[in-house]
């Protein structure tokens, strides 16, 4: 336990020592007002693009559930009663041949 | 052969009205009754109101006879209880109801018993050809939640009146009056003693064969209108709009209504966010599978149910 802010304090001058000679570049890069600019735009572009895409997400789920409860049934049954009105017409055709032929006949 | 038809009969009218306008001033003397006060949102209730339901239902109708029926309903399924939260409390119930029905052309009666002690009967007796006289009432363990009902219905050849009275000292009285061939506006007027409550509505209705369009007035608030289109025979499209002036809310909802020959289906979408789907398929003959859909998207609650109706 004790070991830890020690070598936490021993590192801490060491790092600083050692960065002295960098700080020039790089941290006057870091510290730069293009940089911390671009850094804070990025970072609200991450926030944005997330929140749409969630937002996207949530309308999608919301367009999707309602067009299932709302438009698939009508479709199945729409189909249901197309297929039953050309059977209907094909049976007529079938069955109704005859008939107009012993009439024509 | 269908296709054929409906221009037929579009023409006559056509011609009928042609010949009809230069006497519509004498047609004013023989109006057509308009229905009843009660039902002037009938077309839109049908298709935007369908009655959804959670979990399984079963029902069966077993003729006696010719005029009396017995009736077997179970249901099962999560019920809503009413809460103060916000989000809603649902718990597991079951019920079976039995009922009796008498219908004959002059009497109806019907009877109802739930297996939680409820019991509710109606009956429906026309004294002349006139003069009917409806009553209803509805039996519970709970004090102070059963009621009853008297309705005195008078038709006239142009116009309907109903007088009615309920315990509570609850009476009203409405009229509605055939004014064109099309148009038809009437009046209620309520009095609920035991609330110290009244009020007065105005409504009105225009129909032709195509659309019908509704609007009510009451002096508690609400104002209601509603607006049906007849696309075909077999669709029909609805919207309804419902305000209340006094809670402030607003509500309004589009619908589609579909009679196909073998299942009706109706949908609706409304402005809380609600999607509701019925669908009633028919399997055979006297053999109904119903499935019910209801989606609200702002308070997630999502109900499905399944059915099915025998006899």
């Amino acid at each position: 336990m004790a070991a830890q802010p020690k070598r936490g304090g021993v590192s801490l001058p060491e790092r600083r020592s050692a960065a002295k000679p960098e700080s020039n570049i790089l941290s006057r890069i870091t510290s730069s007002p293009i940089v911390s600019r671009g850094k804070q735009a990025a970072c609200d572009a991450a926030f944005v693009s997330k929140k749409l895409l969630l937002s996207t997400g949530k309308a999608a789920w919301i367009a999707g559930t309602t067009f299932l409860i709302l438009a698939v049934p009508l479709i199945i049954e729409m189909d249901r009663e197309q297929q039953l009105n050309e059977l209907e017409l094909q049976q007529a055709s079938l069955l109704g041949a005859p008939p107009t032929a012993s009439v024509s006949k | 052969m269908a296709g054929l038809v409906p221009p037929v009969t579009t023409t006559i009218p056509a011609d009928a009205s042609k010949t009809k306008k230069a006497d519509e001033k004498t047609d004013y003397m023989n109006l057509p009754c308009p229905i009843p006060f009660e039902e002037i949102h009938r077309e839109a209730l049908m298709s935007l109101k369908p009655e959804t339901f959670e979990g399984l239902r079963f029902d069966f109708t077993k003729g006696l006879n010719q005029k009396f029926s017995l009736s077997h309903s179970v249901s099962m399924g999560p019920t809503e209880i009413p809460s103060q939260s916000a989000e809603t409390i649902k718990i597991p119930t079951s019920h079976y109801e039995f009922g009796a029905n008498y219908i004959d052309p002059n009497l109806m009666l019907i009877g109802r018993v739930m297996t939680d002690g409820r019991l509710n009967a109606r009956v429906k007796w026309d004294l002349t050809d006139n003069l009917t006289v409806k009553a209803n009432a509805q039996l519970t363990n709970e004090p102070h939640m059963s009621h009853g009902m008297f309705n005195f219905d008078y038709k006239g050849k142009d116009y309907r009146s109903q007088f009615q009275i309920g315990n509570g000292a609850l009476f009203g009285a409405s009229y509605f009056q055939s004014v064109s061939p099309h148009l038809s506006l009437g009046g209620e007027v309520f009095w609920a003693g035991q609330h110290r409550k009244s009020g007065i509505g105005y409504a009105g209705r225009y129909e032709t064969d195509k659309m019908v369009a509704t609007g009510q007035v009451a002096s508690t608030g609400m104002v209601a209108l509603s607006y049906v289109q007849k696309v075909s025979e077999k669709v029909s499209l609805a919207s309804d709009f419902m305000y209340n002036y006094m809670s402030k809310d607003v509500t309004a909802s589009v619908g589609y209504d579909y009679i196909l020959r073998q299942c009706r289906l109706r949908g609706k979408i409304d402005s809380n966010g609600c999607t509701t789907a019925f669908l009633e398929e028919r399997l055979n003959m006297g053999l109904n599978f119903i499935l019910s859909a209801e989606i609200d998207h702002k308070k997630k609650d999502y109900k499905f149910g399944f059915g099915l109706t025998v006899g």
